[in-house]
């Protein structure tokens, strides 16, 4: 199974209508694969951090109703894009609601560990 | 979440050291940071015991192939599962000049090419082409095969062995943890998400004893797992039972059944709303995990509050069963001080949008585990080696960590398997 994992780069309006206050976060925090959603958490700083939080949580379940007509391995390009700005929502969460810092206190960075396959359908 | 007996004290934890037969005194450090000890494990264990390489169904279909690398023994194995859905392993090593024949890990095809002069083979391993023929010395192609490596099968695993005429089948390798676990279900197993160490600072054996401990669990995994695995009846997350299997070992792990995501841990509610687990730390489906809960070697006392069924299968293999779902880890030496890991987490195709957040929850949240893991042993392994203690002391709860090297070190000892494997 081939990974899809290129989406055009963002525009203006790349995300579907309604969702528009998400914008700012999309090029840094839609991350196309569950690797790379993990490696911009860890180098985020806490402050930017919280802003996607603050900014995404109150919308995510929204979001994911909004996300709920589309069969989930062929979506339209912005909402798969609104998907995988939630996506990043739990890697956010592991700092905000576990760590109250970016990474683990205990764990190191960088490292050598990578998620090689992220869930499916997907596979990212 | 359903209502749950209240757990028992700690007093009626049960023993698992002495009644399964182990010692109770220290355990030397030289064989986590000898270089003559891991060439004896070289030798002894990985060049003998039989090695789990995964599930079939990692060939999903005929044709399939995949490549291990075993690097302790420098051995690159091409397993393949052909048109009649047979699975053998060779040496992917061509037998013309010795090169290799297969450079992907896996993929689909009948037979393969070597890319230095074409030399090419069925996935059965005959040699089927060997261009301009003519100008070499009587050869027999039937014998210009690959080299097979011996490939058994149980219950959907597939294993190898390294010496040429195994001295034991996978059956009596398996012993009695191969008859507990006939018929042990494998939901999910025909897709999985992996996380990748591809070279960590610490002993093979330091590595996989991480992950057969649930007593570090409170103190280094505080905010990933904490309270997941322990509460004020367990302080200490002792294990719920536990079983020397032959070579192999098993051990029920205690969850919090009380565990809910805290009120302000806004993104962990959401993503276990709307899921039928019952489970914050899984990823599978009710059915499923009905199933498992249904095994009776899987909390084989079928006490209420377990959270997982570790299963290692000797020297390097672990199998976690557990109320969320099913995963496995492999270790791999590349070096006295360095390993290679891989975890392979079984979780079901997700039918949702709102499954799929739940499953990057769960998949986050266990790559955070295993990274507080790495660097905590590359810690240990440095301070092994700075030659401040010459043995290590283990608990109760530690006895799969003492029965494993009590093993290796029978192992390292015997002259011959069958005598290894002897009770
Ligand atoms: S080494 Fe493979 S064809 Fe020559
Ligand atoms: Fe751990």
């Amino acid at each position: 199974m081939r990974m899809q994992t290129s989406l055009p780069a963002s525009l203006p309006n790349s995300l579907p209508a309604g969702f528009e206050a998400l914008e700012p976060f999309v090029d840094y925090w839609a991350g196309a694969t569950n690797d790379i959603r993990w490696d911009r958490r860890a180098r985020a700083s806490m402050a930017e951090i919280r802003s996607f939080y603050e900014a995404a949580v109150p919308r995510a379940d929204e979001g994911l109703a909004y996300l709920e007509q589309f069969p989930l391995a062929a979506m339209p390009d912005d909402a798969t894009r609104l998907l995988r700005l939630l996506l990043s929502l739990p890697h956010a969460a592991m700092a905000v609601e576990f760590h109250g810092q970016p990474r683990a206190a205990a764990s190191p960075f960088p490292h050598g560990m990578h998620i090689g396959r992220g869930p499916w359908p997907q596979g990212w | 979440m359903s209502v749950v007996d209240l757990p028992k004290p700690n007093t009626e934890f049960p023993k698992l050291t002495v009644p399964n037969g182990l010692g109770t005194g220290p355990i030397p450090i030289a064989p986590y940071i000898s270089q003559a000890w891991y060439e004896q494990e070289r030798d002894r264990v990985f060049g003998r015991a039989w090695l789990c390489m995964g599930r079939v169904e990692q060939l999903p279909e005929a044709d399939s192939f995949m490549v291990k690398e075993i690097e302790i023994c420098g051995v690159i194995a091409l397993i393949t599962r052909d048109a009649k859905d047979q699975i053998r392993a060779f040496h992917n090593v061509c037998s013309h000049r010795a090169n290799l024949v297969v450079h992907e890990t896996s993929g689909k095809g009948s037979r393969f090419v070597c890319k230095y002069h074409n030399w090419a083979y069925r996935n059965t391993g005959d040699c089927i082409g060997v261009p301009d023929r003519a100008n070499f010395f009587d050869l027999d192609m039937k014998k210009c095969g690959l080299t097979p490596i011996a490939c058994e099968t149980w219950e959907g695993w597939i294993f190898i062995n390294l010496q040429k005429q195994p001295e034991v089948t996978l059956t009596e390798f398996l012993g009695n943890f191969g008859e507990a676990f006939r018929d042990a279900p494998a939901p999910a197993a025909t897709q999985a998400f992996t996380v990748d160490v591809t070279s960590m600072r610490a002993n093979w054996k330091v590595t996989i004893d991480a992950f057969c401990e649930s007593y570090h669990v409170p103190v280094l995994h505080p905010s990933t797992l904490g309270d997941t695995f322990a509460n004020d009846s367990n302080r200490y997350a002792r294990p719920l039972s536990g079983n020397v299997r032959g070579a192999h070992r098993t051990m029920t792990t205690f969850g919090n059944p009380n565990y809910l995501p805290p009120e302000s841990s806004l993104i962990e509610r959401l993503a276990y709303s709307n899921i039928d687990t019952g489970n914050t730390l899984g990823a599978n489906d009710a059915a499923d995990m009905q199933a498992l809960q249904n095994h009776p070697a899987i909390n084989p006392n079928k006490v209420p509050n377990w959270a997982t069924e570790i299963c290692w299968l000797f020297p390097n293999f672990l199998i976690f069963y557990s109320p969320g779902g099913f995963f496995t880890l492999e270790f791999w030496p590349l070096s006295v001080n360095t390993t290679r890991w891989v975890a392979r987490m079984h979780t079901p195709v997700a039918a949702d949008v709102r499954q799929r957040f739940q499953q990057e929850h769960y998949s986050c949240r266990m790559a955070e585990i295993f990274l507080e893991d790495v660097g905590n042993l590359e810690r240990q392994q440095k301070a092994m080696e700075s030659g401040g203690k010459s043995e290590i002391i283990l608990q109760d709860g530690e006895f799969l960590l003492r029965h494993s090297i009590e093993t290796i070190q029978k192992w390292v000892a015997s002259a011959t398997v069958r005598e290894a494997l002897a009770e």
